[in-house]
Parts: structure tokens; C-alpha cells; sequence
């Protein structure tokens, strides 16, 4: 009873590696928290992990120009979003990136790595694999 | 479907004007990846022609790293330059995503707009 329950929260999409995605990206984004009545801090902070991962592989990961490059799944599941977010980029774990050095001034302050530190700041239980050519990085965001 | 939620999703906007000897740059919907660079442009370019440019970041509704790269690249344009610089007005989401970023150590956020 309780495992249907959860197979009927969950969402997939697929994205292919360009930055157009990422209107479709928000969009989906947006129709998962409204179908969960999910608030707007959880919209705006889900939108933005997967954002920062989704550039990251696009800019910097391979997926530049690849078909279906990225794979999203959200579920609700125990007052929390769980999040998948996979794709087919060169292997890359975000969790041994080095922090970014943010007492740095205006002009030493590196713009690199902020996008990860924020992923790690808003998620919890962040974990990576790298499976079957995918990285798959799952991670949750209690709501 | 997918035509109403871009609807409800806009995309960046930027408009001028110059008031009180302050050029403002209005900054409205979502600083993302694909925003980023017309957000900088826009700063750029405001910079190239005033003494004093303040980015008007109330209508702001999303930022991401792409877009707080955005302004602090305006930023560091305008130290260059000898050129007063003020963020203002920031939403409280986006606010957060500053904060987040230790963007306080490296700009000073003005409440309100300078003019």
C-alpha cells in the first residue's frame, strides 16, 4: 500500500545537454511542487540544485550538445524530496570538489565551485555512484 | 501545458533609466545559466557609460551561480573603473542565494535604492 503510494509521487524528465533545457528544467520543476503542494522555497531551491548541476555537466561534465544527456527524478517520500539527478558526462563526483574559499575579496574570489558549495548547502544526504556510464548523485531535501 | 508554464516562467529583463545621477539597471524574472551573460552585459555596459550605476534586483525572483558570477564580474568592472556600485533591493530567495554565497564579504547590498 504504502510502496504504490510512493511509486505515484514521483516524476522523471529527461534533458538533452544544451542550456535551452533549462526553461523545461524550471518547468517541471514547478509542476512537481504544485502537484505536491510543495511551497515556493522548496520550488526555488530545487530548481536551483538541479540547475547547478545540470550547467555543470553541460559547461563543464561532456554533455555539451548530447541527446537525453540528463536524467531528474523527484519523489516524495517521508516529508522530504528525494532527488536523482544522472547523467552521461565524463565520471565527476560534485562531493570531492573542493570548497570554494568565501572570505576571499571581490578580486582573489574565485567564480568557480559556487555552484556545487550551493548544491551542498540546500541538499542533505548527498551520495555518488557512477554506474553503467552515468554518475547518479542522490541527495534529499526535507520539506 | 508546457506553452502555460513558460508563460508563468519569464525569462530575464533589463531595463535602464537614470535618475538623480544614479544610472539603474531593473533586473526582472530569473538570472540563470542562460540569463547570465545579457545580466552581465547589461551591467557592462551601464558601466561603460556612468559614474554611478545601481542594479535594481527587487523584481529578481531566482539567481543562480551563473547570475551571482554575472554581478560580480559587474563588480569587479567597476573597481576597475573607479565606479560606484550598489545591488539593491534584493527578494528574500534571492537574498538567501547571496548569503549562501558569502556575496556580503565581497560587495556591499544596499536595503533600497540609492536614489
Amino acid at each position: 500500500m504504502w510502496h504504490n503510494q510512493a511509486i505515484l509521487t514521483e516524476t522523471e524528465f529527461v534533458l538533452h545537454g544544451r542550456l535551452g533545457e533549462l526553461v523545461r528544467l524550471a518547468a517541471e520543476t514547478a509542476r512537481f511542487c504544485r502537484e505536491h503542494s510543495l511551497g515556493d522555497e522548496v520550488e526555488f531551491d530545487l530548481n536551483l540544485v538541479l540547475e547547478e548541476l545540470f550547467t555543470n555537466s553541460v559547461n563543464h561534465g561532456g554533455c555539451a550538445g548530447m541527446e537525453n544527456a540528463v536524467q531528474v527524478r523527484l519523489q516524495l517520500l517521508n516529508n522530504a524530496v528525494q532527488a536523482e539527478f544522472a547523467d552521461r558526462g565524463r565520471p565527476f563526483d560534485p562531493l570531492t570538489a573542493p570548497e570554494p574559499d568565501l572570505q576571499a575579496g571581490l578580486e582573489e574570489r574565485s567564480v568557480g565551485g559556487l555552484g556545487v558549495h550551493l548544491v551542498r548547502q540546500i541538499m542533505r544526504d548527498l551520495e555518488y555512484r557512477r554506474a553503467g556510464g552515468w554518475n547518479r548523485l542522490t541527495m534529499r531535501r526535507p520539506c | 501545458m508546457l506553452t502555460n508554464k513558460k508563460a508563468e516562467i519569464p525569462m530575464i529583463q533589463l531595463t535602464q533609466e537614470t535618475r538623480s545621477g544614479w544610472c539603474v539597471v531593473g533586473v526582472r524574472g530569473r538570472a540563470d545559466a542562460e540569463a547570465a551573460d545579457e545580466l552581465e552585459g547589461a551591467l557592462r555596459a551601464a558601466l561603460e557609460l556612468h559614474p554611478k550605476v545601481a542594479a535594481d534586483l527587487a523584481a529578481l525572483d531566482y539567481i543562480s551561480s551563473a547570475g551571482l558570477r554575472a554581478v560580480i564580474q559587474a563588480a569587479r568592472a567597476a573597481q576597475a573603473k573607479n565606479i560606484e556600485f550598489a545591488v539593491c533591493s534584493l527578494s528574500a530567495p534571492v537574498q538567501k542565494v547571496f548569503d549562501m554565497s558569502g556575496m556580503h564579504h565581497i560587495m556591499r547590498i544596499h536595503g533600497e535604492l540609492p536614489c
